[in-house]
């Protein structure tokens, strides 16, 4: 073999070393038929060009590009100014419907940010390539620390000016505090007294012999008890002076005749 | 010195005169160190992903990361510094002590009789093959250690290749094989350059030659190291 034919075979190797590597990092995607979408954010919670974007927790595809867009409006007129765009494969392409959401989620021991797509229902329309789509921004630590830093300032705050107050209800409470014990103490003191136990025993007797009886008058020979008494003051109520006298002497002429 | 640089790149205006020459250097460089090279490169991939998998299980108690790691590793340092190092000792010696003995026994005086410039003659044509050389050695030398590591990987650490290739991407990528070739390109440069001084300004005798190359090697291989250390740090300003 010449020695340029050996030059040659070793400088086409040398190429198809670079093109083989550009495959394996998907610097050079040939074969793979990719869809994209813009996912808009405001923010991205260090989402990077390379980060994998998954369904259902499995990659599917990575983020291709991230542009600011500050004259961008989505539909509903809210201004997003940021721009990610993902490559999907086109195995997964069909799991992503019109309401599928769009997430930045943290994995794995390093750390690593990757897009999370939830799967949309069957209902709902699909997605076009290249459509703009709005994403669910991140929850903000950094937002969320101030906010916390503010609120603990807010209540130091607030102690501070009024600590007077602060310390006038502490120590009424304090006094509070001392009175109900007080009070507490004396009663224990007066459980031990003589005369108070005879007396709480006798409402004790007194209570279970209440009870007694009215269980017994709401028997049902109390009610019936109850109804003839009833009937006869019914009966008794006409009998005055007249009905009286006119009965005694007729019962009284009767009587001498007998 | 400067003398000798400047010649040396003047050379260059005319090296399409001397394309046989090149073709010729780069199989001398490239062709007939491959195999050497490759295994060599080999074999340090299969050490470093043995030895970060042992690291790593003292470390940090787990072997998942050592695709990312050893890939990321020979990219950016083993691939590039290893040949480099073999081409200084197989190539950089042979030019020193061809150049030498080309000085001793006069033949570069010869050629200024000619009315040839040596610079362009000789030193012009082996820093363009080396540079070309080097460059594609380490491309597939990269391709080759990778390839190896995942090869160990799957048999030692039992990491599935899908999964190595998984983990390799996370951490690398396409930056970290073009800068190894910038590095391999810098290299190649200073190989030749170095090899062919000590042969120009070597001394007369055959103690002359194995002194310039000696000498050679050395300074090569810590001119190596250096911009090896230079180049690092210089990248590592892009990520």
């Amino acid at each position: 073999m010449k020695i340029e034919t050996k030059v040659g075979i070793l400088s086409l190797t040398g190429v198809l070393a670079v093109v083989l590597f550009a495959y394996w990092v998907g610097v050079l995607q040939p074969f793979s038929e990719s869809y994209n979408l813009k996912v808009m954010y405001n923010y991205a919670g260090g989402i990077e060009v390379g980060s994998p974007v998954r369904v259902m927790g499995i990659k599917v595809g990575k983020v291709t590009a991230i542009d600011f867009t500050p004259n961008y409006k989505s539909e509903s007129s809210e201004q997003v100014q940021l721009q990610v765009t993902i490559g999907l494969s086109k195995s997964a392409w069909a799991t992503i419907k019109k309401d599928s959401r769009f997430y930045i989620n943290l994995a794995g021991v390093i750390g690593e940010k990757f897009l999370e797509i939830s799967p949309g229902t069957l209902e709902s329309g699909e997605l076009t390539s290249g459509q703009h789509i709005r994403g669910e921004d991140p929850p903000r630590i950094d937002q969320l620390i101030s906010q916390s830093y503010g609120l603990a300032g807010k209540m130091i705050e607030l102690i501070e000016k009024n600590e007077g107050t602060v310390v006038n209800t502490i120590a009424q409470l304090d006094k509070l505090l001392t009175n109900f014990n007080k009070t507490m103490q004396l009663l224990d003191k007066t459980r031990q007294n003589k005369d108070v136990e005879r007396l709480v025993n006798n409402a004790v007797v007194i209570s279970d012999n209440l009870a007694y009886l009215t269980t017994q008058m709401r028997g049902k020979k109390a009610e019936e008890t109850y109804e003839l008494l009833h009937k006869l003051l019914w009966r008794l109520e006409p009998l005055d002076k007249d009905a009286i006298k006119k009965f005694f002497q007729e019962e009284g002429v009767r009587a001498r005749i007998l | 010195m400067i003398h000798y640089l400047n010649h040396s790149l003047m050379g260059f205006l005319h090296i399409r005169r001397r394309f046989s020459q090149v073709i010729e250097q780069i199989y001398f460089i490239a062709v007939e160190s491959s195999l050497i090279i490759f295994a060599c490169v080999s074999f340090a991939a299969i050490v470093t992903v043995l030895e970060s998998s042992f690291h790593m299980k003292l470390v940090i108690q787990g072997d998942s990361m050592v695709p990312g790691f050893s890939a990321l590793l020979i990219l950016r340092e083993l691939g590039a510094i290893v040949t480099a190092l073999l081409l200084t000792s197989r190539v950089g010696a042979g030019m020193a002590s061809e150049v030498a003995s080309q000085k001793v026994s006069e033949q570069i005086e010869a050629l200024r009789l000619l009315g040839i410039n040596p610079y362009e003659y000789i030193v012009a044509p082996r820093i363009l093959a080396s540079i070309l050389g080097t460059i594609l050695l380490v491309a597939i030398a990269n391709v080759i250690s990778l390839y190896t590591s995942m090869i160990v990987s799957s048999q030692a650490l039992s990491i599935h290749p899908e999964l190595f290739w998984q983990m390799m991407n996370r951490f690398v990528s396409f930056q970290d094989f073009a800068f190894s070739l910038v590095k391999a390109g810098v290299f190649g440069l200073i190989i030749p350059l170095t090899s062919c001084y000590y042969g120009f300004t070597s001394e007369q005798g055959a103690s002359g030659v194995g002194r310039a190359t000696t000498q050679s090697v050395v300074t090569a291989s810590i001119l190596i190291i250096i911009s090896d250390f230079m180049l690092s740090a210089f990248f590592s300003n892009f990520y």
